[in-house]
């Protein structure tokens, strides 16, 4: 328990500034925020086009493999597409 | 100058972005409170395709309620509207522009903007702009050398030429290339100074030779004339008269000496200063009627033609000389009976002619061409009085007005003998 | 008359000096422009004759300029070499009377002298002029001689003019071609001598006792006694 602290201090360490509290962190690039995306776009009313539909998908399976920010960024275009379709 | 116009036109434009997003929050509060702006910052987060949006709404005790920053900022402190901060994304430190702004019930809000991307392009332009600099630079100074090498090429006969003249070689003359440009008026207004200095050098080279050779000669006269009446004889009358004789001779230096001063005072120029606006035809008219005596005495007549006023500008006294000396010269060759006409008529733009036509023998075409000449005298004129200066001066006055002395017979076609001589003045501003 | 000479040249000088002594005047001379001034200011001399280039820091225009400068009226004669034109219009400028160009003739000296010495006075301008039975009347332009009315043109009514306002002395070629003409160079032929004696004509043919003069070596002279 004490090795996994110290280990997760190491990894946070460079993130710091020198020794004062921690910077603050955009939590938008992470695999939550594009959950949260994809049921925000689930929860939207309306048809879907195909090219949204492709979007949406192509996003979540970034997210999924481990590219949060690209699967972010397909998403975003999927629900502006969806905003300028209504 | 560019790159701050450039650099801070982005900057701009950051902030007058977070500024219509902060508007458009506090309008959102005003009109629906917390959970507006709750669901306006999701919103515009879920739509920040660029993402480089950065929110943080906080409640009155400073716990989070929405937005993508997981805490408030210690860059931009409690108070202060505007900010660079330090955020991390992908655990990697970047810059971010923050704007603040404090609603009711100490709610608070940021608003900011990843400019780590401007940044590069900031990086981009700086370096764009220096390697545009050293481009321009290297060119500037590329284009001076080889500007330079033409400008040499060009000058370089306008050197040559000045050298040989410093070395002493007056007849060079600077070569011109008929381009037709600021080299060649160079060329031409040198070429121009040079033939002007020709001319001054000729002047006194005449000059002197003329002392040489045609004072010496009546001096040498004088002397002897004395010498003999000195050590010779002894009868009072005849010394005395010796001593006249010498006399006159010198009075005659004196005169030819005057005559080489005045025409040497034309040539230079110098009398260009006393140029003044004068009406030729009373002068001529004047003239006329001085000679007249003469030619009366002769039983020669002296005609004129001369028109109303004739108005040029030039040197009284010398115009007065010049054309005194061809009436004179006229008379002297005209035999008794003969005429002398006397003309002037303008010419060119603000220029006149003076024509003096006798009815004498004329020149022959030979004598013609020398007749400016110092001393010169054609063999019919050795038996009259005269310096031989008298053409040299009229030749002297025209030039320094800008014009010629031409002589050509006066009936060209060969039905009558003798001489017409003609003045041509230029207009005051051709004077050279 | 008393004259003043300032000339350095002392040749020149003893020459001039000597010349009009003989012609009955009383000559003063100064040999540099300081000199010159210092005499011409203390004591009253009826003309001046001043070398235009004189050494000593004042020349002959400064000279003239200082005495003008003062309200010193009298006449003066410049001798100079210098004959450029641009010289003799300078020397008449600063208050010159007259410009005589050296070398020359003593007896061209001694005419500009005297001329310059007895020049009719200002104040009262003569309407007529008279000598022996010759009248010239200078309003309606008109001569007479003996009564008798003489047709003479305008140029020789100012050539008699000169010669009558100059009676009894010698006036020089060169005088009548720059005073009656304005002429100030060598017309080469005697047109003076042409003129003078076509006036002569005029004047004094047909009658007993002639007026107008030659005198030899100088010039002419009109004179009532023969």
């Amino acid at each position: 328990m004490r090795l996994l602290q110290s280990l997760a201090l190491a990894c946070v360490a460079p993130v710091l500034g020198a020794g004062s509290e921690p910077m603050p962190r955009i939590t938008t690039d992470s695999r939550e925020y594009c959950i949260e995306l994809a049921e925000r776009l689930a929860k939207m009313p309306g048809p879907r086009e195909e090219a949204v539909t492709r979007l949406v998908e192509d996003g979540v399976r970034l997210c999924d493999s481990g590219h949060p920010r690209l699967g972010v960024a397909r998403l975003r275009r999927a629900m502006r597409a969806m905003l300028a379709g209504h | 100058m560019l790159w701050y116009a450039t650099a801070g036109s982005l900057d701009r434009q950051t902030d007058a972005a977070l500024r219509t997003d902060a508007i458009g929050l506090a309008q959102r509060w005003r009109e629906s409170g917390p959970d507006a702006v709750i669901e306006a910052i999701a919103e515009r987060l879920a739509t920040d395709v660029d993402a480089a949006a950065i929110y943080l709404f906080v409640g009155p005790d400073r716990q989070r309620l929405a937005g993508n920053l997981d805490r408030w900022p210690p860059d931009l402190p409690e108070g202060a509207s505007w900010g660079v901060g330090s955020v991390v994304r992908d655990s990697l430190p970047i810059d971010a522009r923050l704007h603040a702004v404090d609603f009711s019930d100490n709610y608070r809000v940021l608003v900011g903007r990843d400019v780590a991307e401007k940044g590069r392009l900031r990086e981009l332009l700086a370096e764009g702009m220096a390697w545009s600099a050293a481009a321009a630079v290297f060119f500037a100074l590329m284009g001076a050398a080889v500007l330079r090498r033409a400008v040499e090429g060009r000058l370089r006969p306008a050197a040559q030429t000045a050298q040989a003249i410093a070395a002493g070689d007056l007849s060079r003359r600077v070569p011109i290339s008929r381009r037709e440009d600021e080299f060649d008026r160079l060329g031409e207004s040198m070429n121009a100074m040079l033939d002007r200095i020709d001319r001054l050098m000729e002047g006194i080279r005449g000059v002197s030779d003329s002392i040489a050779h045609d004072l010496r000669t009546p001096i040498a006269r004088a002397r002897a004339k004395l010498e003999e009446a000195l050590a010779g004889r002894d009868d009072p009358a005849a010394l005395r008269a010796a001593m006249e004789e010498a006399i006159a001779d010198l009075d005659h230096i004196t005169r030819v000496f005057g005559a080489l001063l005045r025409i040497a005072e034309a040539e230079a120029g110098a009398r260009r200063a006393a140029f003044a606006p004068l009406d030729l035809s009373p002068l001529l008219a004047e003239l006329a009627e001085f000679y007249g005596a003469v030619a009366e005495a002769s039983g020669q007549v002296l005609e004129t033609d001369l028109p109303e006023t004739l108005e040029v500008v030039g040197d009284r006294d010398l115009l007065a000389q010049a054309a005194g000396n061809l009436i004179d010269n006229a008379l002297k060759f005209t035999p008794p009976g003969g005429r002398v006409r006397l003309q002037a008529r303008p010419a060119g733009a603000d220029g006149a002619e003076i024509v003096v036509t006798d009815t004498g023998p004329g020149l022959s075409p030979a004598d013609r061409a020398r007749a400016g000449e110092r001393f010169f005298r054609a063999d019919a004129s050795r038996g009259t009085p005269g310096s031989g200066l008298g053409l040299s001066l009229v030749q002297a006055v025209a030039h320094l007005h800008g014009g010629e002395l031409t002589l050509d017979d006066a009936a060209p076609d060969g039905t009558a003998t003798g001489l017409r001589a003609t003045i041509r003045l230029g207009g005051a501003h051709e004077a050279r | 008359m008393r004259i003043l000479l300032v000339e350095d040249d002392a040749e020149v000088a003893r020459f001039v000096r000597k010349g009009l002594q003989e012609a009955g005047h009383v000559v003063e001379h100064a040999s540099n422009g300081r000199d010159g001034l210092f005499l011409a200011a203390s004591e009253q001399f009826d003309v001046l004759v001043l070398d235009r280039m004189l050494p000593g820091g004042v020349d002959g225009v400064r000279l003239v300029e200082t005495l003008r400068g003062q309200g010193n009226r009298t006449p003066v004669l410049f001798l100079s070499a210098l004959s450029a034109v641009d010289e003799r219009v300078k020397g008449l400028k600063a208050g010159g009377d007259d410009y005589l160009v050296k070398p020359f003739a003593f007896a061209e000296l001694l005419a500009r002298v005297e001329a310059l010495g007895r020049r009719p006075s200002v104040e009262a301008p003569a309407t007529r002029l008279k000598i022996a039975d010759l009248e010239m009347d200078l309003l309606s332009r008109t001569v007479t001689r003996a009564g008798r009315r003489l047709e003479i043109q305008p140029r020789e009514f100012r050539l008699l003019e000169h010669l009558m306002r100059h009676a009894g002395q010698v006036v020089t070629r060169t005088m009548l071609l720059e005073k009656v003409w304005d002429y100030h160079f060598d017309p080469q032929t005697n047109v003076i001598d042409v003129h003078v004696s076509r006036l002569r004509q005029k004047v004094d043919k047909g009658f007993d006792r002639p007026l107008i003069h030659t005198v030899r070596n100088a010039g002419y002279m009109i004179r009532a006694e023969a």
